[in-house]
């Protein structure tokens, strides 16, 4: 009989397992989580039942502090419903976040700079896009009432550019319109200033910002990657003096969760390919 | 106006909404959306529509793809796992077919709910330094829609401010999203317009209140006695409606609480097909054109419909697929 806390071994688990977790392993106990769907929802589930158990839920489209049994597809989905203290609407979603009650939010995006302003809008120039996205939904209001963000994403170079085509959600360096100069977020937030991105989790690492200087560095690259293949995987100059080692794996008993208890029927996660 | 008189049909119902009409749903993303009416004003042909939504969705793609719309002012398009993005949305503003107003979820329900309560604007700290507040970005501006010319379009897309009472700071005033016409798809309404809805309601108390006419489609139409015994379950009031239609499945594809789960591989199959004009006129003519809603249902045949019903402790279906298993 396997140890369940043991860490699994490179080809037990899938890139999708690794991202998940990481992602749990950012919600701490008693917080209060503005959850989104698909993978961070399977990060928050789990962390609900490892090392979170009394996490709060919130629901961008309505429902406070739920307890889904089985995994919603989307926000609006009637399973986050399910043992929910309040299922109410967006207004009183957006205005507690605004209150300040929030946490941590999960959020994605299609590009991400160096700061961790995140597109989701358009790719190309605004007015003449090459590809419209779409569009921001909730992603910069959840962080901008937040006190941390984390973003997953998809490792491209493309993706993490100098500049974003579009800044949808503010990172830690943003533009005080109408002149449109940079000024770091704390600045211009004033009073509202809660916080801001805290990590990147991406195919390839988990990235991390410096409060000061707002600028993203390396924290744990994935197996099989190395510090010098992600710099090389940015458009901008990454950080990667501080980088602590591999990304840890998850735990047998972190699979099991995430396979066989919370997505078995593989809605947002495949499962490992048997060899 | 006596109750009665509210109870329209789908077509009637379509025939309220005229071309330019500044217009908005119920629901949100994948859910409560009103499909059956939105299928009629394709077939009805309406053109110029001005969409100003919380967020949008499968709906509005319908819509956007069959040519009705002129503007599209909201903060979100796609049809969430069944969908990356808006596709017939992306192609429009591709091509420049449509002017497009980019906002933020909060932004939006907070314009709701300064319309709901008759207050010009409301102010908020969301989404500051980012380019939804770029001036250049200003799309209506930008097109000469903010002239005054139509009185329910703000003169500017938002406003900064100074904290003028605590000085905390920077505030954005967003204006209030005034609407001509509201379309909420709904479990219940009573037949002198009172809505009970059940699950989340979403924006749908605002939106119906910010409306000049309010249109609600519901899966059944039932005795405002019941709804009123237990008043506390209500979320909008009879006079806030002002024409009611009964229509079963009246949000297929989207779903609806208790009453059926979203057809995922509906959405899935629009999705791809659409990507084209070509693919998005081959789905018109299969699945709008030539069909009226009875005849819709009937395609979709029981078996399908009965996968798709909720399960009545659940509020969703236990039978529907919707992984890889």
């Amino acid at each position: 009989m396997k140890d369940m806390k043991q860490l699994a071994q490179p080809g037990e688990y899938t890139l999708g397992d690794l991202m998940t977790v990481a992602a749990a392993r950012e919600v701490r106990d008693n917080e209060v989580v503005f959850a989104g769907t698909g993978m961070p929802m399977i990060a928050i589930m789990l962390a609900q039942r490892t090392h979170a158990p009394r996490l709060k839920l919130i629901f961008e489209a309505g429902t406070l502090d739920g307890r889904p049994r089985e995994l919603p597809t989307s926000v609006g989905d009637p399973r986050c419903e399910v043992g929910a203290s309040v299922a109410s609407g967006l207004y009183e979603a957006f205005s507690i976040a605004q209150r300040g009650y929030v946490d941590l939010g999960f959020l994605g995006g299609a590009e991400v700079d160096e700061y961790g302003n995140v597109n989701t809008t358009a790719i190309g120039d605004y007015l003449n896009p090459l590809l419209r996205l779409t569009g921001s939904g909730g992603n910069p209001d959840i962080n901008s009432f937040a006190k941390r963000t984390v973003y997953i994403m998809v490792h491209e170079k493309r993706r993490f550019p100098k500049n974003v085509s579009y800044i949808t959600s503010p990172g830690w360096r943003v533009k005080n319109w109408p002149s449109g100069e940079w000024i770091h977020r704390r600045e211009l937030y004033g009073a509202a200033f809660r916080g801001g991105p805290s990590a990147v989790i991406s195919t390839a690492g988990v990235f991390r910002f410096d409060e000061e200087t707002g600028r993203m560095y390396l924290d744990t690259y994935h197996p099989g990657m190395s510090p010098e293949r992600i710099r090389e995987m940015c458009e901008f100059d990454l950080d990667i003096s501080r980088v602590r080692g591999e990304t840890v794996p998850p735990t047998y008993e972190e699979i099991h969760l995430i396979h066989n208890v919370l997505d078995p029927d593989e809605i947002f996660l495949a499962k490992p390919r048997k060899e | 106006m006596t109750s009665r008189s509210k109870r329209i049909s789908l077509s009637e119902a379509a025939e309220i909404i005229k071309d330019g009409t500044l217009l908005t749903f119920s629901g949100f993303t994948i859910w409560r959306r009103p499909c059956a009416l939105v299928y009629e004003l394709i077939r009805q042909k309406r053109r110029h529509l001005h969409l100003i939504e919380v967020n949008s969705g499968p709906h509005s793609e319908f819509l956007i793809g069959a040519g009705c719309v002129d503007v599209w002012e909201s903060c979100w398009i796609g049809h969430e796992l069944y969908g990356k993005y808006g596709a017939n949305l992306a192609r429009r503003v591709r091509q420049k077919e449509i002017i497009y107003e980019d906002y933020s979820h909060a932004e939006m329900a907070f314009r709701f709910q300064a319309a709901a309560a008759g207050m010009p604007f409301m102010a908020t700290q969301t989404s500051l330094g980012t380019d939804i507040h770029n001036p250049d970005y200003d799309m209506l501006g930008r097109a000469g829609l903010r002239n005054g010319k139509n009185p329910k379009i703000p003169r500017k897309k938002y406003h900064i401010v100074d904290d003028p009472f605590f000085g905390d700071g920077r505030q954005v005033l967003v204006p209030a999203a005034k609407v001509d016409v509201a379309v909420l798809a709904v479990q219940q309404v009573g037949d002198e317009g009172t809505v009970r809805i059940a699950g989340q309601f979403f924006t749908d108390p605002e939106v119906a209140r910010a409306a000049d006419i309010t249109i609600v489609i519901a899966e059944e139409i039932v005795p405002e006695e019941y709804l009123r015994h237990e008043s506390h379950l209500n979320k909008i009031p009879s006079f806030q409606v002002d024409y009611i239609v009964e229509c079963p499945w009246c949000a297929h594809p989207t779903g609806m609480f208790r009453f059926y789960d979203v057809d995922g591989e509906f959405l899935r199959n629009f999705y791809t097909q659409t990507r084209s004009q070509e693919g998005f006129n081959e789905f018109a003519k299969e699945w709008i054109f030539g069909l009226n809603h009875d005849g819709y249902l009937n395609k979709l045949g029981v078996p399908r419909l009965a996968r798709l019903k909720a399960n009545t402790v659940l509020n969703y279906s236990t039978r529907v697929e919707r992984g890889r298993r």
